[in-house]
């Protein structure tokens, strides 16, 4: 029941996206199409999840009982580019479409603010290996609702009478902000 | 304390490393590499003048059956030609076949 709650907590009071703003780049970069959208949601939730297990083992059983924890960054990105490095390699020979449509967002997954935050604050918030696994499912699911929803907002808006200057990224930022705003009505659920 | 810092990294870098080397051998994207062998025997001079885009653009058509003759390259010399045609008719590619150029 609490992993349940963790589950919800994360999905969709605490989205990533929209509450704690992190992975705004790919939100903004790869949301005109709403299937590039879903690929890069698939791609940030498989990065994610093994990111959350294999940091939360080097971070227990590496880096605390040698007393270097404030290697955790360092060691974080590490294993958070070797698996970026694993995905491309992977999209590479299994699919070459959807590897040319992601384009520099998938190397870009490195950088990717929502997968090291999830790591650092899986640590911090001393969750055992069952909870830091749901907590990186949770968040990966909820970025991959996020931009598929503002993805088929984007597409709607191509068509829309939008005024000249607000056309293409302003209206994207106004149309997340409207988006956060929306969500914060659910806040006191979990 | 310093050196198991610059141990755990280095031993955490490198199981990484391997990790990565090992599924790069299973992924690897194999291209065919009578295309760059072509390429090479080519003039490289870049013209177009056989129409493709570049020397690359020709090699490949070669290897792929689009071009059938050499000569569609109006820069390069007999040798040259004869070359590619044996060099073709010689080789097979990963499936196992040959590609049938003449000059």
């Amino acid at each position: 029941m609490e992993l349940v709650s963790l589950f919800i907590g994360l999905t969709f009071v605490n989205n990533v996206v929209l509450s704690k703003f992190y992975a705004v780049c790919p939100l903004l970069g790869v949301s005109k199409k709403p299937k590039n959208a879903l690929n890069m949601g698939y791609a940030v939730t498989f990065v994610i999840v093994i990111a959350s297990i294999v940091t939360h083992i080097l971070y227990h059983f590496v880096l605390v009982p040698l007393e270097i924890t404030y290697l955790d960054l360092i060691t974080f990105i590490l294993v958070i580019a070797s698996l970026v490095q694993f995905v491309e390699m992977f999209l590479k020979k299994t699919s070459p479409e959807i590897y040319k449509s992601m384009g520099v967002y998938l190397p870009l997954i490195t950088t990717n603010c929502a997968v090291l935050g999830v790591a650092l604050d899986n640590i911090s918030a001393n969750y055992n290996l069952i909870e830091a696994t749901v907590a990186g499912l949770a968040v990966s699911v909820g970025f991959t609702i996020v931009i598929y929803l503002f993805a088929t907002i984007r597409e709607r808006l191509e068509i829309a009478n939008v005024p000249e200057s607000f056309k293409g990224t302003p209206i994207a930022l106004i149309t997340a902000g409207i988006m956060a705003c929306a969500l914060a009505g659910i806040a006191g659920l979990v | 304390m310093n050196i198991s810092a610059i141990v755990a990294l280095a031993v955490i870098g490198a199981a990484l490393g391997i990790v990565l080397g090992i599924a790069n051998k299973y992924l690897v994207v194999e291209e065919d590499n009578r295309i760059t062998e072509v390429n090479a025997m080519l003039p490289g001079a870049n013209c177009g003048g056989c129409g493709f885009p570049g020397c690359s653009g020709f090699a490949a058509a070669l290897v792929e059956g689009e071009a059938k003759k050499v000569s569609g390259c109006v820069v390069s010399n007999q040798e040259t030609r004869e070359k590619i045609v044996t060099y073709l008719n010689e080789t097979p590619g990963p499936d196992g076949n040959t590609v049938k150029v003449t000059i």
